[in-house]
């Protein structure tokens, strides 16, 4: 399989060119284009962040619980994916360390990693929006997309990122998810809310973008739903 | 204190290093990420009655976080915006600056940031009835939806609603109609905001409101 990524960073395009019994997973809805002889069938993502419970929480927090499954069968075929917001698209390539992925940032991956439901996160005190996480194992390429652009750092000691914007992280990292201020009020009032707090050495893929920001900018300019 | 802005125009970010000692005031929310070593404070904007009225008012956040570097070295703290866009920076020395609601990202010690009056003609203009005047020494850093162009006007000027982010104090708001009744109805203009004075203004690229129009109808 040989990747090209188009359009980066604003509209991000990932184009496969597959070989012949090629499979890759992605998330349902993300297929633009493929060659139409791709064999498409659709599975329910695995995990213990489900439950019908959990599966409900997730559907309408916008996560959807179907992964699609492209298979090229007997010729070379070719497949776009892209994420629905405007932003950048990483690729990662997995190697034994375990890599958890907050669940709208996960686009694709290839047949090697096992992409499961992680915990079921928490719901931001402010906004009421829950945030849910994936874990990715195995080896192979993982396709990350994010609202704007994606820098990555590289902990070493402490670092902090508002759960708004983060990618994913290597989970060689040890995290705890803190208000951002010392004081209650402050946590409330500082309009930061949650923070994840990272300790350890390994990789933080951040956006440069909060994407339920710019939601409530133009939201709350929208007339209600009926 | 080192600053660059990252991903111009379209998903412009500022990333800024701290050195010991030094601090940096940002609007509610505008943090991304940051070391682990900086300390965090949240403060009024500007005193307890002046915040609420920002709040309520002038569309901004009615706290303010103040980041400051206690520790020995250098420390590195990425600021964003909640719009996709351009960022700007301004080196104030003494000039002085009007901000539109929503606009504001952060602002260095020796920045005096008050609320101010707009008038019912920036109300009109969609713009809202107060806005944050800065002043003094310091830094500022702002933000727009889209791309961010800036003019030098000289006596008057005309610009549409929702595109005017920032203008320096010499400008006064005048609001008419683009032409005539009819003329206004039908291009698609309705208000335009006729500028009058000298000084520097910001414009950006889309509004906001623009997007809430194509979107709106849409929506069932």
């Amino acid at each position: 399989m040989k990747l090209e990524l188009l359009h980066q960073p604003d509209s991000a395009i990932a184009k496969f060119h597959m070989d012949p019994q090629e499979e890759l997973l992605a998330e349902a809805g993300a297929m633009v284009a493929m060659s139409s002889h791709i064999n498409v069938s659709t599975t329910l993502r695995k995990g213990k962040g489900g439950g019908v419970l959990g599966g409900l929480k997730r559907m309408v927090a916008g996560e959807s619980l179907f992964i699609s499954v492209f298979r090229s069968g007997s010729s070379p075929a070719e497949i776009y994916l892209a994420p629905k917001l405007m932003g950048d698209i990483l690729p990662y390539q997995l190697s034994g360390t375990e890599l958890v992925i907050q669940s709208t940032s996960y686009l694709a991956s290839t047949p090697g990693v096992q992409v499961d439901l992680g915990f079921t996160g928490f719901k931001s005190l402010f906004s009421g929006e829950s945030i849910f996480w994936l874990t990715a194992n195995g080896s192979g390429l993982v396709m990350l997309n994010a609202f704007g652009s994606i820098y990555e750092i590289d902990v070493d000691g402490e670092y902090v990122v508002d759960t708004g914007h983060i990618v994913a992280f290597e989970r060689t990292l040890d995290y705890s998810i803190t208000k951002a201020n010392k004081s209650w009020a402050g946590a409330f009032f500082g309009g930061e809310g949650f923070v994840c707090q990272f300790r350890g050495r390994g990789k933080v893929f951040c956006q440069t973008h909060n994407p339920g920001a710019f939601g409530r900018q133009v939201g709350g300019k929208l007339p209600p739903r009926a | 204190m080192k600053y660059d802005i990252r991903y111009k125009p379209s998903f412009a970010t500022l990333f800024l290093t701290l050195q010991p000692g030094e601090q940096i005031f940002a609007e509610a929310g505008a943090m991304a990420s940051m070391s682990g070593k900086l300390s965090m404070n949240t403060t009024f904007f500007g005193g307890l009655i002046p915040g609420l009225l920002k709040a309520f008012l002038g569309g901004e956040s009615l706290f303010l976080n103040e980041f400051s570097n206690k520790t020995q070295s250098p420390q590195e703290i990425v600021l964003t915006q909640s719009n996709i866009g351009d960022i700007t920076q301004i080196q104030l020395n003494g000039r002085e600056i009007c901000l539109q609601p929503g606009a504001y990202i952060a602002h260095t010690k020796g920045t005096k940031v008050e609320l101010q009056w707009a008038g019912f003609a920036s109300w009109f203009a969609g713009e809202g009835l107060f806005k944050l005047k800065l002043s003094g020494k310091g830094m500022i850093f702002f933000g727009a939806y889209g791309g961010l162009s800036a003019v030098e006007v000289q006596d008057s000027f005309v610009v549409d609603n929702g595109h005017l982010v920032a203008y320096e104090p010499g400008i006064k708001m005048n609001i008419g109609l683009s032409g005539g009744m009819l003329g206004s109805i039908t291009s698609g203009e309705g208000f335009i905001n006729r500028l009058e004075g000298h000084g520097k203004i910001y414009l950006q690229s889309r509004s906001i409101d623009g997007l809430v129009r194509f979107l709106r109808p849409k929506l069932r």
